[in-house]
Order: structure tokens, then C-alpha cells, then sequence
């Protein structure tokens, strides 16, 4: 069934990106990491919504309201990134260990 | 369709957000007039919030006397069930909750955030915060909850990184926004899978879909979405492994802002656990109850231990927020425990112990948001005046500020459960429910942690009540002023109702109940 293999996708891009977040010591990259997520979460609402007719509205806007969110996060985790680099002359996130993590 | 009646629940939401919008307009306005805009916005602010929770109130008397109202907008109609707010006692008594602390930290702030620029952006993200939410409680289903979630963490990421000229908050906001949208997309990936399953998202039908495939027994499966759920609004809940963006979080954002994260919130993240577990998955026939349990003892008695270790004022309330998320989570724990496993032994038991737990961690919700709101309002008015968040030189500030001192012991005393204050009633309530089933190990168990718990948390509290009123004051603590009137003013109120509704509780009690009843059961 096709929409299994969206699923199994959505779940391992998922996990993929989580790694990224978890293990990256680059800021912008541990946001990519969460963009990852964000599009293997959209992946699988539009897989879940599939069906004979093709893909149920909802979950298409749900998916656009998903991704527009999204951006909006991302928009604001960069320029955290900035102020950081401003302060720390570095988007390392070793560096950012002055608070007790 | 839509009728007259339903549009009383777009008002509080209309009114917020309509307010968020003008505020920067008002603003430039401001400048025009007078170099600085004066006062304008923070003016602005807080008529709104006064509107806001005049409506609020409206829509309160409308439920409490003649039942939930709903509204479901339609517009495409091949969409079960369409998007819908549903707005029942619970919603009302938590949107009130959460409009009464922005109104009471925009009054605070008028004056605490007087140095800081940019107030204007400052107020519409308070405004819209506010406003996210109210929606998170007003939802009807997850396509509302969600856009309505999102607003709420990026007001709030936005707020505790809104003095970004320091390092501390930039670190804070940074590390807060990468775990709390983690959580998010946690739920909505859980939302997706409850969609594939049942073909809709909205919760009465999610609800009857799942209770057809539980008939014929639970598939484990099914418990995958339950951890799902618990683990995404977890992590804005604080549960403890999620909850290590809270203690850098609320000392580094501004202290209104503190109050309203560590007041309301985290409680935006218990109820949007409570709805959907008690909502979606019938608890007589889904054991969640003992994993909530098994996470809320784990949570009061990490959070409990590490604060013992803290120097930094607001970082030791930090951690004594997650012990109470501990106690409140521990409260519906309960509550889903005696349903599933007594529900089939003893109906009319398991209800009313079921009842008794819930209406007491509702109610410990009230009693954490005005007492923690209380707290740090005053260690903002600490900070202000000595310009330190160490404790150990604040020492006897309270003797110098003798308003804020008084108040914030009686917030500690309330948070302790001393008998007379509101925090007592809470933690007897969940405690009782605890107690009342003859014989049953696991809530025993929880329940001599929770009390090991709240004596451990009594005796840090007195602590810092001795250290910051007893203690003869010096240094910075010495030359300490009172705080301005405007903030002093919200700092009284928060302390005035916790005494009141601690000599009084009979009407909070019978309030808590229509809650707990509206929160298991169901639509």
C-alpha cells in the first residue's frame, strides 16, 4: 500500500531529523534538523489524509497551515542564531553552555 | 450551523487579538503626539485585557447556567465534523485563569519594563500570547488546538528572548524554542495519527472512533498515541525528562513574563494534556493513569530535590513550578487510575474518587497559578530594587520592602499547604482521593511520595521565607526601597485571593466539581 511506505518515510526522515537536532553542534544546522521534522510530520498528515479520491482538504490544510507555522519558527530560532553570534562570536552550540543544561 | 448565542465565544479571542493588531498602530500614534509615546500602549494593554476578561466573564455566566456552547465553522463541508470551538466549564475557568494573570502582569509591567524599548511588540506578544491560550482552551478540535498552541510558544519563545541584548535570555530562548517545538511537532504527528485512524480531528468524533476499536479490546497499538500525546504537551507541561528548558527559561525572561510562563503557561500544557487524554481515550477503558502517576511521582521528587540546590531566587521557584506540575499531574493520575481499574469493580466509587482528584488538582491549578504568578511577581520586585537575583544577598530584603515581603511569605505559606491559605485545600483534596481506596499499593505508593514531597518543598520554602524576612539585612538588601504602587498593586490582589479563597473555599470547592466533571466527562 502506497500510503504505508509515506508513513514508514515520514517516520524514519523523523528520526533522521531528531538525530540531526540532538548530535549537531552547529545552531543552524540543529534547526535544520527541526525543519526535518517539521516536513516528515506534514509527509505524514498528507499521508494519512490519502485516499481514492485523492487527498482529503483537511489534511491538505492542515499541512499548509503546518507549514506556514513552520516558517515562523524558523524565522525566529535564526534570529536567536544572530543574537548569538553577536554575543558569542560563535554559532557553536558547545559554547553555549554558560547555563546549566 | 452558527446561531447568536455561539458568537459569544469569538468575543474574548476577537477582543485579544483585535488588540494585539492596534497596539503598534497606537504606538506610533503615541510618538507622534509626545516624544516616547508616554504611557499609551501599556494603557492600551491593559484595556484590553480588561475587555477581554469582562467578555470572559459574559461567557462564564452563559455556560455556567445553561451548558457548553459550541461553534462549528463549515465552510468546506466535506470535512467531518468541520472546526469547531467548544467551550465548556473547564475552557471558561482556564481562559479566566490565564486572562486574569496577562491582565495582572500588564499592570506589573507598566512600571518593570519601563527601561526595556520596543513595548509595543512587547504587548502584542503578551496580547497574543494570551490570546493563544484562550484558544488552546476554547479548541474543539486539534486543527483549532494546534494553530492556537503554535501562537501561544511563539509569543512565548519570543517573550522570554525579549531582552536580547544579554546573553542569558538569547541562551535561554534558544534552547527553550528548540525543545518546546520538538514537543509541538510530537503532537501534531500523534494528531496525524489520530486522524489516519478515525478520518477526522474533531475530538467528539476521534472520541467515538476510538471508543469502536476499543470495544472489541485495547490494541497496545493504541497506547503508542497516548504516549505520543503525553510526551508532546509534556514537554510545555514540564513532566519531568522534559523539562529542562523551564529553569532557564523563567530566570531569564522578564519577571511579568515569568509569572505568566510559570503560571499559566505550563497549565496550558496540563490542560491540553488532561483534554485530550480524558476526552479522546475513555479512561475506564485505556490505563493511562498509572504511567501519569509513575511520571508525577518521578516530577515532584527530581524537581523537589534539585531545587534544594539552587542560589538564584527564580531559579529555585523554577523548580518548585515542576513539583507542582508534579502534584497536579499526580492529582489526575489519580482521577484516570480509580476509573480504569475500579470503574468495573465499583462504579459509583471510582467516580466519586475519580471526582475528588480531579476537582483537587483543578483546583492546586488556581492555587499554583496565583501563588507562583505571586512569587515572582515579587522577586521582580526584588530584582528591581537591588538589581540581584542571588539569594544569599537578599537576605532580610523583606524588611525594607515590607508589602512585597508580607505578600510573597504568604505565597510561600500557600504553596506549602499551611492550613488557612488556598494551597491547603488543593493537596488535602488530592491526598483524600489518594487515600480513600482500601488497599491499593500504586496509589498509596504515590501518595506517601507526594506527602514526603510536600514537607520537603514546605521546608525549602520556610527557608527562603527566613532568609529573605528574618535575616538582618545587608548590602544591597539594606539600601532596598519598596517597589513602586503599579507593582505592588497586582502583588496584593494575588495575595488577598489566595487568603480569601483559603477562609472561604466553599464556592471554589463547588466550582472545582462542576470543572472535574466537565473535564472526565467528556461532551
Amino acid at each position: 500500500m502506497a500510503s504505508t511506505a509515506y508513513f514508514a518515510a515520514s517516520m524514519a526522515l523523523a528520526l533522521l531529523g531528531l538525530y540531526a537536532l540532538l548530535t549537531s553542534r552547529n545552531m543552524i544546522r540543529a534547526i535544520i534538523g527541526l525543519e526535518v521534522m517539521t516536513s516528515a510530520v506534514n509527509l505524514n498528515i498528507l499521508a494519512m489524509g490519502s485516499g481514492e479520491g485523492g487527498v482529503d482538504p483537511l489534511a491538505q490544510s492542515m499541512a499548509f497551515t503546518s507549514i506556514v507555522i513552520g516558517a515562523a519558527v524558523a524565522a525566529l530560532a535564526l534570529s536567536l542564531v544572530i543574537y548569538a553570534y553577536r554575543h558569542y562570536g560563535s554559532i557553536d552550540l558547545r559554547r553555549l553552555r554558560r547555563l546549566r543544561w | 450551523m452558527v446561531n447568536g448565542q455561539a458568537w459569544m465565544v469569538l468575543t474574548p479571542l476577537a477582543t485579544l487579538l483585535g488588540a494585539a493588531i492596534l497596539t503598534p498602530i497606537i504606538a506610533s500614534a503615541a510618538k507622534r503626539v509626545k516624544p516616547g509615546g508616554g504611557k499609551a500602549v501599556d494603557v492600551f494593554a491593559i484595556l484590553g485585557f480588561t475587555a477581554a476578561l469582562y467578555t470572559l466573564y459574559r461567557l462564564y455566566l452563559q455556560v455556567y447556567y445553561s451548558g457548553p456552547i459550541s461553534m462549528v465553522l463549515d465552510p468546506y463541508l466535506p470535512v467531518k465534523g468541520g472546526v469547531e470551538l467548544h467551550v465548556d466549564i473547564f475552557s471558561v475557568y482556564m481562559a479566566m485563569l490565564f486572562c486574569g494573570l496577562g491582565l495582572l502582569a500588564s499592570i506589573y509591567s507598566a512600571k518593570y519594563m519601563e527601561g526595556d524599548t520596543g513595548l509595543e511588540y512587547y504587548y502584542l506578544l503578551l496580547l497574543t500570547l494570551v490570546a493563544g491560550m484562550i484558544g488552546v482552551a476554547f479548541a474543539g478540535d486539534f486543527f483549532n488546538l494546534f494553530v492556537s498552541w503554535e501562537l501561544m510558544c511563539i509569543s512565548s519563545y519570543a517573550l522570554v528572548s525579549f531582552r536580547k541584548y544579554r546573553w542569558e535570555p538569547v541562551e535561554a530562548g534558544f534552547k527553550y524554542l528548540m525543545m518546546s517545538s520538538v514537543g509541538s511537532l510530537i503532537i501534531l504527528y500523534g494528531i496525524s495519527l489520530l486522524y489516519g485512524l478515525t478520518g477526522t480531528v474533531n475530538f467528539r468524533l476521534i472520541r467515538i472512533g476510538l471508543d469502536s476499536i476499543a470495544e472489541k479490546g485495547v490494541p497496545s497499538s493504541l497506547y503508542f498515541l497516548v504516549a505520543f500525546i503525553i510526551a508532546g504537551f509534556g514537554v510545555t507541561a514540564s513532566i519531568v525528562p522534559f523539562h529542562t528548558w523551564l529553569p532557564d527559561a523563567h530566570p531569564a525572561a522578564p519577571s511579568p513574563i515569568s509569572a505568566m510562563l510559570s503560571g499559566v503557561v505550563i497549565k496550558a500544557g496540563v490542560y491540553g494534556l488532561a483534554r485530550s487524554l480524558f476526552t479522546l481515550f475513555n479512561p475506564a477503558a485505556f490505563d493511562y493513569g498509572t504511567v501519569i502517576l509513575a511520571f508525577a511521582a518521578l516530577t515532584m521528587t527530581v524537581a523537589n530535590f534539585t531545587a534544594l540546590l539552587q542560589r538564584d531566587i527564580k531559579r529555585l521557584l523554577a523548580y518548585s513550578s515542576i513539583a507542582n506540575i508534579g502534584y497536579i499531574t499526580a492529582g489526575l493520575g489519580i482521577a484516570a487510575y480509580t476509573l480504569s481499574h475500579y470503574y468495573s469493580v465499583d462504579p459509583g466509587l471510582a467516580l466519586r474518587v475519580a471526582l475528588l482528584a480531579a476537582s483537587g488538582s483543578l483546583f492546586h491549578i488556581f492555587n499554583h497559578a496565583i501563588g507562583k504568578g505571586l512569587l515572582f511577581l515579587c522577586s521582580g520586585c526584588f530584582a528591581h530594587e537591588t538589581g540581584t537575583r542571588d539569594i544569599s544577598r537578599l537576605e532580610g530584603v523583606g524588611r525594607r520592602m515590607f508589602l512585597t515581603g508580607t505578600s510573597f511569605s504568604l505565597g510561600l505559606f500557600s504553596l506549602a499547604g499551611v492550613p488557612p491559605l488556598s494551597g491547603f485545600w488543593s493537596k488535602l483534596f488530592i491526598i483524600l482521593a489518594g487515600l480513600s481506596i482500601a488497599g491499593d499499593g500504586a496509589l498509596y505508593t504515590v501518595v506517601a511520595i507526594l506527602i514526603f514531597n510536600s514537607i520537603l518543598s514546605a521546608a525549602y520554602y520556610l527557608w527562603l521565607m527566613q532568609r529573605i524576612m528574618l535575616r538582618k539585612p545587608t548590602g544591597v538588601a539594606a539600601e532596598a526601597v519598596e517597589a513602586p504602587g503599579s507593582m505592588v498593586i497586582p502583588i496584593i490582589i494575588l495575595a488577598a485571593l489566595s487568603v480569601i479563597v483559603g477562609l472561604a473555599p466553599g464556592g471554589m470547592i463547588t466550582l472545582m466539581e462542576y470543572v472535574g466533571k466537565a473535564m472526565m466527562g467528556g461532551w
